[in-house]
């Protein structure tokens, strides 16, 4: 074999070998972080327990719900709801009205109060009034629920002394 | 002029001023992203930085060979470098986008002369025309390597602006020995030079080089871009990395030595390239050591292949200076060609990517086990971070800090800030894949054009 060839053997061969590595080492097999469909049913969390799980729980399912609604990813609603000015860009962007977003965010708590009584995490007799008092709260109360579902659950002024009553009887 | 086999000032000087001209088509790689800032442009502005420089070379290299044979290569080589020096002064003086292109342009306009009119004098001045050839086509070939390390390392410790003042002085350095030569040709008003016709530009050879530049430019500019705005290494720290390239070309340089057969090297050169090209498109992981055994073979490759299809390019042809300048415009038009056809694409991948790291990010922190509230609340950073690095990859670390001083919190907002960053770094990378890969697919290709170029030996 001349030099030539040899140069042209040894160029292949090293080429060959870096692309097959790096493919067999995944380098061919990226997978973005799927977003996922807010209106399949979410499998359950690994939360902390006792309330403070729960209320993560909550959150989430509310934020499935309303994400559902209004056809956008659960994470794009989540930052929207962060801050009135990105609510504001949200709705403008995708033409929502209050009227749409304050339904939209309703059908979350409602979805999230389903979720936990399905769940067994809240008991029936406690769901019953939980879901009609979250189907007729205002869009700002609303979303302070969404982001800090505690105050549904722990005796805040939403549920009076109802709270005290859904902390003692979780599992 | 004067031959000469001992040890000649005016080689070096002339090696200096083709090295210094062809490093510049690529030296501001790693400044981009601090003009990007400073002169508050866009991507794609701030890539005419580059091919404003790379496009004037390309047209002008054949019409500035012309001038030199018609004024003398020893006055045009040293106007040149003047016109270059006094460009770089403009450049560095800048402070706008438009200025900068304009001084660049000019610099690309005496770089063309100065490079074109070496070759002229390089076979008197190194006592044969392959071995002037040879010292033209490595001493470009480094410089082409080089200009991205001492880019970045110049905008690392001083700032953009010195990459261009810093080549005034080098460039009038260099024009210094070569006075001498245009003080002969105006005494004697002899040009040596004028005694052949020019004939055809070897079509293949100078297609391939086209090719291969594509590549090769794609190589550098996409590399930096990944490494500084993907994983958001200083320019000193993506200088350092990608130094590598340069000392690979050295190797390239040595095993140029041992093989005569310019198809052979040119052919292994673009199949290392394409390899290595191949290699940066699928890293497994956001890790700096990963590129380094892509980019040895991208070093060594772009080394075997410039050289070898710039002498088969020149071989056998006269006169020099006039082929010497159609390989400079294969070389740069390639460049040109390749940074405009890719831009788009990895700034619409790049695009992509900011889009899906965001929404991965915002994932992960929502089915994080930490509480709703501290969760929302990074949602809200990620979406103001989001707003503040418009048009980039964007990192999401910082939004993490002050850390909560609670331990156990503290410790799941660390796992959950690395599990981020891992996310974001890995779809970073990504978003150059597909870019990396059409420059190895040129790269392959680029035989064809090898396959077709034979040497004409005198």
């Amino acid at each position: 074999m001349t030099r030539g060839r040899a140069l042209i053997a040894a160029a292949l061969v090293l080429s060959l070998a870096l692309v097959g590595v790096y493919a067999a080492a995944g380098g061919a097999s990226y997978e973005p972080v799927q977003v996922r469909n807010p209106c399949e049913p979410r499998p359950e969390n690994e939360t902390s327990g006792g309330l403070e799980g729960l209320a993560e729980e909550f959150t989430l399912s509310a934020l499935d719900g309303a994400a559902c609604r209004l056809g956008v990813s659960r994470e794009r609603l989540a930052r929207a709801l962060a801050t009135k000015q990105n609510r504001e860009r949200f709705t403008k962007r995708f033409h929502i009205d209050d009227e749409k977003l304050t339904k939209a965010i309703r059908a979350g708590l409602v979805r999230a109060v389903d979720d936990a009584e399905e769940r067994g995490k809240i008991p029936s007799f406690l769901a019953g009034p939980m879901r009609s008092m979250v189907e007729h709260v205002p869009l700002e109360q609303g979303i302070e629920l969404v982001q800090d579902a505690e105050k549904i659950l722990n005796g805040g002024s939403f549920l009076g002394g109802l709270g005290d009553a859904i902390e003692s009887l979780l599992p | 002029m004067e031959g000469g086999k001992s040890p000649n000032p005016r080689v070096w000087a002339l090696a200096l001023a083709v090295g210094i001209v062809l490093a510049d088509s690529s030296i501001v790689v790693l400044a981009l992203p601090d003009i990007y800032r400073d002169l508050d442009t866009s991507v794609f502005g701030v890539t005419w930085v580059l091919v404003s420089f790379n496009l004037v070379m390309a047209v002008a290299a054949v019409p500035a060979a012309l001038v030199a044979r018609r004024v003398g290569p020893g006055r045009a080589a040293a106007v040149g470098l003047a016109i270059f020096a006094g460009a770089g002064l403009a450049c560095g003086a800048s402070d706008h986008l438009s200025t900068l292109l304009i001084a660049r342009s000019v610099q690309a306009l005496g770089g063309a002369l100065a490079v074109t009119a070496a070759l002229e004098l390089l076979p008197a001045t190194v006592g044969s025309e392959r071995r002037a050839t040879a010292v033209w086509a490595t001493a470009g070939a480094t410089g082409a390597a080089l200009g991205p390390a001492v880019g970045g390392i110049l905008t690392q410790l001083v700032s953009w602006q010195s990459i261009f003042l810093i080549q005034v002085p080098i460039a009038l350095a260099a024009a210094v020995p070569i006075l001498t030569v245009a003080r002969h040709e105006m005494s004697t008003r002899v040009i040596e030079a004028e005694v052949r016709r020019a004939g055809k530009p070897h079509l293949w050879a100078n297609v391939a080089l086209a090719m291969v530049s594509a590549s090769i430019a794609a190589a550098l500019f996409l590399l930096v871009l990944l490494l500084i705005e993907g994983w958001r290494l200083s320019p000193i720290g993506a200088a350092i990395v990608v130094s590598v390239m340069p000392l690979a070309a050295v190797v390239g340089a040595r095993v140029s030595g041992w093989v005569e057969d310019e198809r052979a090297r040119a052919a292994a050169g673009a199949l290392l390239l394409a390899g290595g090209l191949g290699g940066l498109a699928l890293l497994p992981k956001a890790e700096v050591a990963l590129t380094v055994p892509p980019q040895i073979l991208v070093g060594i490759g772009l080394s075997l292949v410039l050289s070898a299809l710039t002498e088969t390019a020149l071989s056998g042809r006269a006169p020099q200076a006039i082929h010497g300048g159609w390989t400079i415009s294969a070389r740069h038009a390639g460049v040109v060609v390749g940074l405009l056809a890719l831009t788009p694409v990895f700034t619409h991948d790049i695009a992509v990517q900011q889009k899906q790291a965001i929404n991965a990010g915002t994932s992960v922190i929502l089915d994080s086990p930490i509480r709703p509230t501290v969760k929302l609340g990074l949602a809200k950073k990620i979406s103001d971070h989001l707003e503040l690095e418009d048009g980039k990859v964007p990192n999401l670390g910082h939004v993490f800090d002050p850390l909560p001083e609670d331990e156990a919190q503290r410790s799941e907002v660390v796992e959950l800030r690395e599990e981020l960053q891992e996310q974001l770094n890995a779809g970073a990378t990504h978003a150059f894949s597909p870019s990396f890969g059409i420059a190895a697919l040129i790269g392959l290709l680029a035989l064809i054009p090898i396959g077709l170029a034979r040497r004409i030996d005198l």
